[in-house]
């Protein structure tokens, strides 16, 4: 699977829905969406079979945090807001395309991350999402590829830890998917096909859910 | 014999830029040599005789292969030096700065590429070299006068830096911490820490290993090295150069926030490789570990599990601060059991805090703290007692019943006593019968989180 990724074209970055359709082709779970290239612009807002409400964000190689361009918009209630999202946002520059997706349930959002590092090889990073990771950089890495018990150890190592299971009436996540996922990308990262892979964020539910992981963004490379 | 064993154990020593003066570095390193009991060459062609010892103008003018050769002479030099030992020796110290430290690659990888050509083993450049009691080896270029040598006992230092080197020295022997063994590898060309702690595992003499880390070179061949002696002693480690942030420009986020030293210890977390946040908190982990070197090896997988500690204090402030530290450092300052605290209620007089801590108060006599000890041996993990010895009821006798008390448990104990004229006579008895005792409540708290880790 991976090696048909990295063989397509040793020189592209891949775009987002390209990278979630490789993810969801390994059996994680990803919003449903339709990709929007510059051509089929005139086909908007007709071609778009997924009930309202809507997020819709740039896709671009080039750009490397979509909101630093202003290139997300989510809660588009219908038809009109989207058809203006989607013009708007093939007009920032180095757009290639718009993905419009569903608006996944609120959840907890973590980050799940591989990289080759200098003095070790390829590791793994798992974080909580949101102010936990941009404020207090409170992630931890672990060798790849990483056992389940290291995948446990690895998520006890953040601080925010205690929101996994459960916090002031919030109800704990799936952690069993979760280590899941975090053995999974380390395993890819292992392969040493990849250089960088990032699944952030990835909102966490209950195990109750049927889909209790979402991947909301990824990146490969 | 292997390569390491050479570094460590050698017969015979040649020192290649030896001085006549102390003056010079050369000369220093001669001067310490002398107490080696091997064979000793030192190498100058200027000179026929150096420090009443015959002088040798070349390697070749020595009439056996030697184990081990130093060598202090200036950089662009010891290419043609190194070449020079091909069939006289397998293992050499380079003790002369002027390498990569100074940005010098090229004359580094030249070295590196002589050494792995003649199969000689290197030790440096940039280094101190060695430093064995056991065997009476000391090839620092500094001299007694300057800097004293810690004594003898479980306790090895690996240090990539001459300068920690010194200051590990200096408080290791405020500590009364004995060394086995300290070796500076410097830059690191060939031989590095990983070597260093695959040899340490399986040295008798060394129960504990101190490193102090600057660069890593294969981190993967670290962690199984150190994963190998963390197994089999206690090995904990300070790491410098906590600044360097991730790459900037990486594509992922988690390319941004994988810093170097971000990575490094997670990963020593992950393998439950103990690492100290700073020179004080490595020098107080040590000395607790090394006090009480029989708590380690664990057995494969097992953890020590034990965190819950009794405070025995004869001042309650300095109970407060133990307490708080133990908080801090994940530590339960569990109550104590019911039955116990109507006993010792019934044994004390009433103004006698029994709780946790168990305040003696200032009316305090030696033997309460054992009468605690006793009561509540099998109900904690470990003690740390705190003995204010301002008072008239501590005298030196406490370390005698403290050593009766020991002989039955096998719990760790860690003292705080202010250092101060005088405690000293209590303190080094004490630490004679193997009781670490720390300058305040907090290090001795981090103390014995070292030995229930």
């Amino acid at each position: 699977m991976i090696e048909d990724f990295i063989n397509k074209d040793k020189n592209k970055t891949f775009l987002e829905h390209e990278v979630k359709g490789i993810l969801k082709g390994m059996g994680f779970y990803v919003p449903k969406g339709i990709f929007i290239s510059k051509e089929m612009i005139s086909q908007i807002p007709e071609i778009v079979n997924i009930p309202y409400p809507l997020a819709a964000k740039v896709s671009s190689s080039k750009i490397i945090s979509k909101s630093d361009v202003h290139g997300v918009r989510t809660g588009l209630k219908n038809r009109d807001e989207l058809k203006r999202a989607v013009i708007e946002l093939m007009q920032i520059e180095h757009a290639e395309g718009v993905l419009v997706e569903e608006m996944a349930p609120e959840g907890l959002e973590v980050i799940i991350g591989g990289v080759i590092d200098e003095q070790f090889g390829p590791v793994v990073m798992f974080g909580l999402g949101g102010v936990f990771v941009e404020l207090f950089k409170d992630v931890a890495f672990g060798l790849a590829p990483l056992k389940r018990s290291d995948a446990l150890g690895l998520i006890k190592q953040t601080r925010g830890y205690r929101l996994l299971e459960g916090y002031r009436g919030m109800p704990p996540v799936d952690i069993d998917n979760l280590l899941n996922m975090i053995v999974t990308v380390s395993e890819i990262i292992a392969t040493g096909l990849i250089k960088e892979i990032d699944l952030n964020p990835v909102a966490l539910y209950p195990a109750s859910y049927k889909e209790s992981a979402m991947i909301l963004d990824a990146k490969m490379l | 014999m292997s390569n390491l064993d050479l570094l460590f154990n050698p017969r015979s020593i040649a020192l290649v830029g030896a001085a006549h003066t102390e003056l010079k570095l050369g000369g220093v390193i001669l001067k310490n040599l002398m107490r080696f009991k091997g064979r000793l060459y030192p190498l100058n062609p200027k000179y026929n005789e150096l420090m009443g010892l015959k002088a040798y103008t070349s390697i070749d003018d020595i009439p056996e292969s030697v184990d081990l050769v130093i060598i202090i002479r200036p950089a662009p030099e010891v290419p043609e030096i190194l070449k020079g030992l091909d069939g006289k020796a397998k293992c050499a110290i380079i003790e002369s700065a002027g390498f990569a430290e100074i940005g010098d690659n090229e004359l580094q990888d030249e070295i590196k590429r002589i050494g792995t050509g003649l199969g000689i083993r290197l030790l440096g450049p940039n280094c101190m070299g060695v430093y064995s009691p056991y065997r009476r080896l000391d090839t620092f270029f500094l001299p007694y006068e300057r800097l004293k040598r810690p004594r003898k006992g479980n306790a090895a230092i690996v240090s990539q830096s001459g300068a920690i080197m010194i200051c590990l020295f200096n408080a290791i022997r405020a500590s009364n911490i004995g060394v086995s063994k300290a070796v500076g590898y410097g830059n690191a060309v060939d031989i590095d820490e990983s070597d260093l702690y695959e040899y340490l595992a399986d040295d008798k003499d060394t129960e504990v290993v101190i490193s102090y880390i600057e660069s890593l070179g294969d981190g993967r061949k670290f962690i199984e090295k150190a994963r190998g002696l963390s197994e089999k002693k206690s090995l904990i480690i300070l790491k410098a150069g906590k600044g360097l942030s991730g790459q900037a420009a990486a594509f992922s986020h988690t390319g941004r926030l994988a810093g170097r030293y971000e990575v490094f210890s997670s990963i020593l977390k992950q393998f439950g490789i103990q690492e100290a946040g700073d020179f004080d908190e490595l020098i107080d982990a040590a000395k607790a570990l090394s006090y009480y070197p029989h708590m380690f090896p664990l057995a494969k997988g097992e953890s020590r599990g034990g965190n819950r500690v009794c405070i025995i204090t004869n001042g309650g402030g300095s109970g407060v601060l133990a307490a708080d530290e133990c908080m801090k450092q994940g530590l339960e300052v569990a109550k104590l059991p019911e039955d116990k605290i109507e006993r010792l209620k019934q044994i004390f007089p009433h103004f006698y805090g029994v709780n946790n801590p168990v305040d003696l108060t200032a009316q305090v006599k030696d033997n309460d703290y054992v009468v605690v000890l006793n009561e509540l041996k099998d109900y904690y993990d470990g003690f740390v007692i705190i003995a204010l010895t301002g008072v008239t009821g501590i005298t030196p006798g406490l370390a005698g019943l403290i050593k009766d008390f020991k002989k039955g448990t096998n719990k760790p104990i860690v003292f705080h006593i202010a250092h101060d004229g005088g405690s000293r006579r209590l303190i080094t008895l004490l630490e004679r019968i193997g009781i670490p005792v720390y300058p305040s409540a907090e290090r001795a708290v981090r103390g014995l989180r070292a030995i229930l880790r």
